[in-house]
């Protein structure tokens, strides 16, 4: 055959240029949003009693001051590790049942109703329970953490795992691929996406798991900050913590991005 | 050489009403080895679920499909399917997939060093030099069915079967890759099943056309090409031979219609 036209540069100087172009408008943008937010922060906290709403700077001094005294970073490694602890549980264990429920179609009949009915349930109604059970302490924080996070890691991974495009199988097939290599390349492939789907909502449900277990329950980590400084009115300190976990919520991700790029180059490399 | 033989093959399937249709009523043809045979019909004729049953993908309601003599049940490794909607994995390379040619006929993971030169010269071979490490997204349709083509021929099939490949493409790429099919398999000599709707395309390709009627899908009527090869020496469209198979062809189907 003739040769197709030659390969594509893979790197095109106009659209890498371009592209950082953008990517700095980008990042201009963002401080010039953060400047004004904190602008009209500072104005509406001057025009306002400070129990309400305390001044950017007062907020800057506390958080100095709970860093340097290091209540902020015990309560926030109190809070990290159950948090890390139940979501990777909950991550493996998801991810793997996800796929299981997924590919057997069998075990899908038999489980997906209880699964369903264990999802409804709001979150917090475990908690009396989880206490009973397990006692006030870190293990009931990472069981919280677990049941948070454990059912949107399943729920989209056995999506994802239903999904195999079932054109693919029959290309798969017609090339003489067995059941096991046909789950190798075709199944597990198309559900990776919804892995890191899946890890997205859960990372963000077992956020919200760690600070409310700290916060009615436990009494420990960050969540006890926010309940401690929110009841005591001190609402400068109060900030302080809350703006470790919008720091946290954002580091993560970026984090599930960048294992996202990483692990899926199929989709984040195509540039036709 | 190798030869494919459907022999009495019957299809029916349940309407949506409940009622059971005949979709394919005592289909025989012989197709042999190393020629090059094209099947075309309207749409609903049951083609396509003829060359799926020649991959061994669905088994026939009666009848059977024999590869070389054998009864054939289940996809065979001396087979390559090539699809309309090409089915390249789109998690895997250029490289990656036409390896796969060759990973799900010997079910292994590894290549040998042979094999992997079958894969770096199948790829030149379709015009992919240069394009290995590329995703399906990063090519073109037509780039996108090289590969589909690679993925085939890299099994160094004895048969090989093709499913309307062109069909998704434009009409300039369509041609250039007929052109370049023709050119491959006068190397290869593999017998090829091809499925089309295009009369163009089936008489400029094939030793024999054959047309099918619909409702149910049996075969209508045979044609013998002797235009000879290599038909893109010359212009083999503009041969007086040609518009009158096309003529008989399109006269014939259009009754189908």
């Amino acid at each position: 055959m003739t040769q197709a036209t030659s390969p594509l540069p893979r790197q095109r100087k106009s659209g890498v240029g371009s592209l950082l172009g953008a990517a700095g408008n980008h990042y201009v943008l963002v401080a010039c949003s953060a400047v004004a937010f904190i602008v009209l922060w500072q104005i509406v906290s001057m025009n306002v009693p400070p129990v309400i709403l305390p001044s950017p700077a007062s907020v800057a001094v506390a958080f100095v001051q709970l860093t340097a005294s290091g209540e902020l970073v015990r309560a926030t490694l109190q809070t990290l590790w159950p948090f890390a602890i139940g979501l990777s549980v909950a991550f493996i264990v998801g991810t793997s049942l996800g796929l299981v429920l997924g590919i057997f179609a069998p075990a899908a009949k038999l489980f997906d109703p209880y699964i369903f009915v264990f999802w409804s349930i709001p979150n917090i109604a475990w908690l009396p329970l989880f206490i009973a059970w397990f006692g006030v302490g870190n293990l009931t924080l990472v069981v919280f953490v677990f049941v948070s996070a454990v059912f949107p890691q399943l729920l989209t991974v056995e999506a994802g795992a239903k999904e195999a495009d079932s054109f693919l199988v029959e290309v798969a097939r017609s090339l003489g691929g067995s059941k096991r290599e046909i789950l190798h390349i075709v199944v597990l492939p198309s559900a990776l996406p919804y892995i890191f789907a899946g890890l997205r909502i859960a990372v963000g449900r077992a956020l919200v798991g760690i600070i409310v277990g700290q916060l009615l329950i436990v009494a420990t980590g960050i969540g006890y900050m926010f309940q401690f400084y929110g009841e005591t009115l001190s609402l400068a300190k109060y900030f302080a913590p809350l703006i470790v976990i919008a720091a946290l919520a954002v580091l993560l991700n970026r984090a599930v991005n960048w294992a996202e790029n990483f692990f899926i180059p199929w989709k984040t490399r195509a540039f036709v | 050489m190798p030869e494919l033989e459907f022999v009495n093959i019957r299809k029916g399937y349940r309407s949506p009403t409940g009622d059971d249709l005949l979709a394919i009523s005592d289909f025989s043809l012989k197709v042999d080895g190393g020629r090059f045979v094209t099947v075309v019909g309207p749409s609903g004729c049951g083609k396509t679920t003829l060359l799926r049953m020649a991959a061994g993908l669905i088994a026939p309601g009666a009848g059977e499909v024999r590869l070389d003599g054998v009864p054939l049940a289940t996809p065979s490794p001396k087979m390559s399917m090539v699809f309309q909607a090409i089915g390249l994995m789109p998690w895997k390379t250029v490289e990656s997939n036409v390896a796969l040619g060759i990973q799900l006929q010997s079910h292994r993971q590894k290549l040998t060093p042979d094999e992997l030169g079958r894969v770096q010269a199948t790829i030149a071979l379709v015009g992919l030099k240069g394009f290995e490490r590329y995703y399906p997204s990063q090519l073109s349709g037509g780039m996108q069915q090289r590969v589909g083509l690679a993925r085939a021929l890299v099994r160094q099939p004895e048969i090989l079967l093709m499913d309307e490949p062109f069909g998704a493409l434009d009409a300039q790429t369509r041609a250039v890759l007929q052109d370049e099919l023709l050119n491959l398999w006068g190397r290869i000599k593999s017998t090829v099943l091809f499925i089309t709707h295009d009369l163009d395309e089936a008489i400029y390709l094939s030793d024999m056309v054959v047309i099918m009627g619909r409702r149910p899908g049996r075969i209508k009527e045979v044609l013998e090409v002797k235009l000879p090869r290599p038909r893109y020496s010359y212009d083999a469209r503009a041969e007086p031979e040609f518009a009158r198979l096309r003529n008989i062809a399109w006269q014939s189907i259009k009754e189908e219609l």
